[in-house]
């Protein structure tokens, strides 16, 4: 168990939660550190939310150890606020319900995204409620901000104007989790990433150094090789390989993008390979 | 300061920053003793991640390239010898895997080497180059 290891945020170890047979949460360790963008990315149903739900005591773990070190400012995938009230009378019930909590800053946000004050909450498309949802949670003054899925169902413009929002979260020091199956975004903003698959963490790190770790390379077909096989034509099978593998075993390897390191990862979970 | 940045090159967005900077003191859009956006700015402005840009600023400094001066200030410090071998050793990497690649095509060494030849050796025959695209 740390200590107050100066920066740390949030620290997951050994994380399990189970339904029955299904371990939703097979294992999981992490950490965030001040100042960071922490995403855990992953297909439907990996197990992020469950992850997320136990962070915040929301579900209890069945094994596993947390410590969180700061306020937090939630917003859950399904963005339910009380739908008879107005968006106004929403914002001055969060001035109420929340310590530090920034009225004026909320109602900028609502402006930039141009919901009307005088509109009721169950009027407002989901698109609009979330965009609430983000405006209260962005207003509130916490040290680890927990998102998920904060950008489903937003058009590409207002998405971006999310993403803006949660860069800006750490340019003084506060910390941002969130989780996101959709790659490009995840890529156009986090520090650090963890790719989640079937409860299983399969790679964690700074996404820059992730990018850098792997490399593709072609092999014969039915090549023994170290990696995560990842299609396969007539003649030759192309493997995800960490590159310093692929230069000691001195095979041709090529960059390769984000998005095939993840897909080969997750097929390679799914495909139940040895690790 | 704007320039394109690809977030989804496998290319890291730090190394192109740092790519881009040193291309602007390369062209000399950019001199020794010019002012870089502070970190903040510079991240706004190319909308991206703060501690990306510092990554990138960090490196650069460590190489020399830049140095941070008081009040979030970076200047342009230049690119030292070391960094013009670096640029070089990429170039003869290029060569290296063009000749390879002749090599795979079954070209004459002569006539590989005529090509090097006719460029290296054209004293005051500057447009005299053989049209011979290495046949």
């Amino acid at each position: 168990m740390m200590g107050n290891e100066y920066g740390l945020v949030l620290s997951v170890k050994g994380l399990m939660r189970y339904y029955g047979n299904i371990r939703a949460v097979d294992g999981i360790s992490f950490d965030v550190f001040k100042g960071e963008i922490f995403a855990l990315l992953g297909p439907n149903g990996a197990g992020k939310t469950t992850t997320i739900k136990c962070v915040l005591n929301l579900r209890k773990k069945d094994a596993g150890d947390i410590f969180l070190n700061g306020s937090v400012s939630f917003v859950p995938d399904g963005k339910e606020l009380y739908g008879s009230y107005t968006v106004e009378k929403m914002v001055r019930i969060a001035k109420e319900l929340t310590d530090k909590f920034d009225e004026k800053k909320c109602f900028e946000y609502i402006e930039r995204f141009q919901i009307p004050f005088d509109e009721r909450v169950s009027n407002l498309s989901s698109g609009q409620t979330t965009q609430l949802y983000l405006s209260i949670a962005f207003s509130q003054d916490a040290e680890l901000y927990i998102f998920d899925e904060p950008t489903w169902g937003l058009d590409p413009i207002v998405r971006n104007q999310v993403l803006e929002m949660i860069r800006e979260l750490i340019v003084d020091g506060r910390s941002v989790l969130y989780t996101s199956h959709i790659l490009s975004e995840v890529e156009k903003v986090s520090d650090k990433v963890a790719i989640m698959s079937k409860g299983k963490i399969l790679e964690q790190g700074y996404l820059d150094d992730i990018k850098e770790k792997y490399c593709a390379v072609i092999v014969p077909k039915n090549s023994k090789v170290d990696g995560y096989k990842y299609k396969s034509t007539e003649t030759e099978d192309v493997y995800i390989t960490k590159r310093e593998y692929a230069i000691s075993s001195n095979l041709e390897y090529s960059d390769v993008s984000f998005e095939v390191i993840f897909e080969a990862l997750v097929m390679g979970s799914n495909n139940s390979l040895t690790a | 300061m704007w320039f394109a940045v690809d977030p989804h090159s496998s290319l890291p967005i730090y190394s192109q920053i740092k790519e881009k900077i040193k291309a602007l003191i390369l062209s000399g859009k950019l001199k020794t003793g010019d002012s870089l956006p502070s970190i903040r700015t510079l991240a706004k402005d190319l909308g991206i991640n703060v501690n990306t840009v510092a990554r990138a600023y960090r490196e650069l400094e460590l190489e020399g390239v830049i140095r941070a001066e008081r009040g979030e200030r970076y200047a342009v410090v230049g690119l030292e010898d070391h960094l013009h071998v670096k640029i070089k050793q990429t170039i003869l990497k290029e060569l290296q895997n063009v000749v390879y690649r002749c090599k795979e095509l079954a070209i004459d060494i002569s006539t590989v080497l005529n090509v090097v030849d006719n460029i290296y050796n054209q004293s005051s025959l500057q447009n005299e180059v053989g049209e011979d695209d290495g046949k």
